[in-house]
């Protein structure tokens, strides 16, 4: 079964002046498809950049990178992007919804890039919106949601165009025991109903204990 | 999910913000319409004055309007009363008016001045010329028990300068067509005034067979031609001067120099006006989505994480301007309608320009071609501004703008 990722030898530094920061070291990373897996680590280990890469939102400077099978190392930013709307999901710490969008426009949004029939991404957003048990709050603005409930349809928007990889970046690191859990429970479940492989960034032990393999990045280097 | 109603919504973000920046596109289009439709009415008012000076079209002898006569009438034309026969068939023609230009001097017996003088049809050059030739004292008729006399109209500021009034017997001395001086006793029966000072010094009105008596000649110097419209002068002209080569013919925009430079020094002045709100427009628009740029920064970094491209975080903030800039220009639109429909009943007047003695009437002409040019203008304007505002940020890292604060 093809990997959903394969990262080999993945490096990575910033500059930061003069200097040349370095933010992965050689990285090898294979995440099977549909599985559910957590980066763990310090803060200023790499989870975020490490993440970053493979959610095709920033570069590499050397290594290898297949998604699903694709190298995706050599394209320009404009394939990137064409690749992001079609096969990468993203779940922010802070949902990142956009205020001026109800439910239902932030989930449809994805799907708008993605050129889709008005009427299929209309049945997409509904069926999604079920899902995450968000379906009678589809008109209301991200402000008039609780935080576990904006997340959920941070989730849904994530998951609405059935993409290969979710990229979540400390998901429930603003939502309280109950709804973290929830949400846990709720990435899980949709993730492996979508076909979906998470990779998920977190210090959260509540996260990591669903996972099916949890990685701890330290200093830029994968143990 | 419809485009424009989540631009509009954007737009509706910061309310107080983008209200002002629309007042100030409703302000710049209004200035620029009122300003413009100011500039055409003057446009048509000088070209209304000038078809009604000139005619629309004139006509004299070949070489009169190339050449300097060394003699009176060298130029003139003979056989006018064909002619004037001849162009009364064609239905667009509604007057043909004769005029001979003569100039001498005039006297009261203690004081001679120089005179340009006109000879013409006076009564009906009154009736064509309507405002621009006002008769300020008197008529154009002969006065009672002196009808035996040669009538002449005078400027107001020639009849001031040689204290005539109606009545007033005076002296016209001219050179005739041979070369001598010629007088004749005229009596003044009316004061006029063209509103041209200048002119209005000098000025002497007579009918044809007196300024033909001056000038000891059966010629006029031109016909000039009265169309039913001034918008109608090109298509005659044309016709006109290709179906007679005898004679040669002048369309008034030929022979009205005051025009063409009234014309561009405002096409300057509105032009550079418009430059400037202009300006004002698209900085105040740019400021306005760059600051909105700048709070949405973490959401244009979401967006594009989402798969957008820079092009489509451009075109949202290009469709926010646009709309900035389509209810600023409606909301400019009205008003200056407004001024359009309430100048009128305003009665506000313009001071005399330089050179002229009266005033004119402030009003604003409204021209659908010129509102609709305006109007995308401004739209397009504040389109420009907005993709000015938002192109870079579009590019922005991702990373970078999903950690801006």
């Amino acid at each position: 079964m093809t990997a959903a990722i394969a990262l080999r030898g993945i490096v990575k530094h910033y500059r930061m002046g003069d200097e040349d920061v370095p933010a992965l070291k050689g990285i090898d990373l294979d995440v099977p498809a549909g599985a559910f897996v957590a980066v763990r680590g310090p803060s200023g280990s790499g989870k975020s950049t490490l993440l970053n890469v493979c959610g095709l939102i920033d570069s590499f400077d050397a290594g290898s990178y297949l998604l699903a099978g694709e190298d995706v190392g050599g394209l320009d930013e404009t394939a990137r992007t064409l690749i992001r709307r079609q096969k990468i999901g993203f779940v922010f710490q802070s949902y990142n919804l956009v205020p001026v969008m109800s439910v239902r426009d932030n989930v449809e949004y994805p799907l708008l890039l993605g050129q889709m029939a008005p009427a299929e991404r209309r049945a997409r957003v509904d069926e999604i919106l079920g899902q995450v048990g968000l379906a009678g709050l589809a008109g209301r603005r991200p402000d008039q949601l609780s935080g576990g409930q904006r997340q959920r349809v941070a989730i849904a928007r994530a998951l609405v165009k059935s993409p290969t990889l979710v990229i979540a970046d400390e998901p429930t690191a603003n939502l309280d025991t109950a709804t973290a859990q929830q949400v846990v429970d709720l990435m899980k479940a949709l993730g492996a109903r979508h076909g979906a492989t998470f990779l998920i960034a977190t210090h959260d032990e509540r996260m990591t204990e669903h996972c099916d393999e949890v990685r701890a990045l330290t200093d830029g280097v994968l143990a | 999910m419809n485009a424009w109603l989540l631009a509009w919504r954007n737009v509706l973000r910061n309310r107080r913000r983008s209200l002002v920046t629309i007042l100030i596109a409703t302000v710049g289009c209004a200035a620029v319409l009122i300003a413009s439709g100011f500039a055409l009415y003057t446009y048509a008012a000088l070209r209304d004055g000038a078809a009604k000076e000139f005619g629309n079209v004139t006509v004299g002898a070949p070489g009169y309007f190339d050449r300097d006569e060394e003699t009176p009438m060298q130029f003139g034309m003979a056989d006018y009363r064909a002619l004037t026969a001849r162009l009364m068939r064609d239905k667009r023609v509604r007057r043909v008016l004769p005029r001979v230009a003569l100039s001498g001097l005039i006297s009261n017996g203690d004081k001679s001045v120089i005179f340009m003088g006109l000879g013409a049809d006076v009564a009906a050059e009154a009736e064509v010329r309507g405002p621009f030739l006002e008769i300020k004292e008197g008529s154009t008729r002969p006065i009672a028990g002196h009808e035996d006399l040669p009538r002449v109209l005078l400027g107001t500021d020639l009849a001031k300068s040689l204290d005539a009034h109606s009545g007033t017997g005076l002296t016209l001395l001219g050179t005739t067509t041979s070369g001598g001086i010629n007088a004749i006793d005229v009596m003044v029966v009316g004061i006029v005034s063209t509103g041209w000072r200048d002119i209005d010094k000098r000025l002497v009105y007579t009918d044809v067979p007196t300024a033909q008596r001056l000038l000891m000649s059966d010629r006029i110097s031109t016909l000039s031609i009265y169309l039913g419209s001034v918008d109608a002068t090109p298509a005659a002209f044309a016709q006109l001067s290709a179906a007679d080569p005898a004679h040669s013919y002048k369309p008034w925009w030929e022979q009205s120099f005051y025009y063409h430079s009234v014309r561009a020094i405002y096409n300057r002045i509105f032009g550079l006006l418009g430059l400037i709100i202009a300006t004002l427009v698209f900085f105040s628009v740019a400021n306005t989505l760059s600051m909105a740029v700048v709070e949405r920064t973490r959401e244009i970094g979401t967006l594009r994480a989402l798969g957008a491209l820079p092009q489509e975080i451009v075109a949202q903030f290009v469709r926010e301007g646009a709309l900035i800039g389509v209810v600023g220009a409606a909301a400019g639109t009205l008003l200056a309608l407004f001024v359009v429909l309430a100048l009128p009943h305003a009665g506000f007047e313009m001071p005399p320009p330089p050179g002229r003695s009266v005033g004119y009437p402030l009003l604003v002409n409204f021209s659908l071609p010129l509102y609709l040019a305006v109007d995308a203008g401004i739209v397009a304007l504040c389109a420009v501004a907005a993709w000015f505002a938002s192109r870079k940020a579009s590019r922005r890292s991702i990373v970078e703008a999903l950690a801006h604060v």
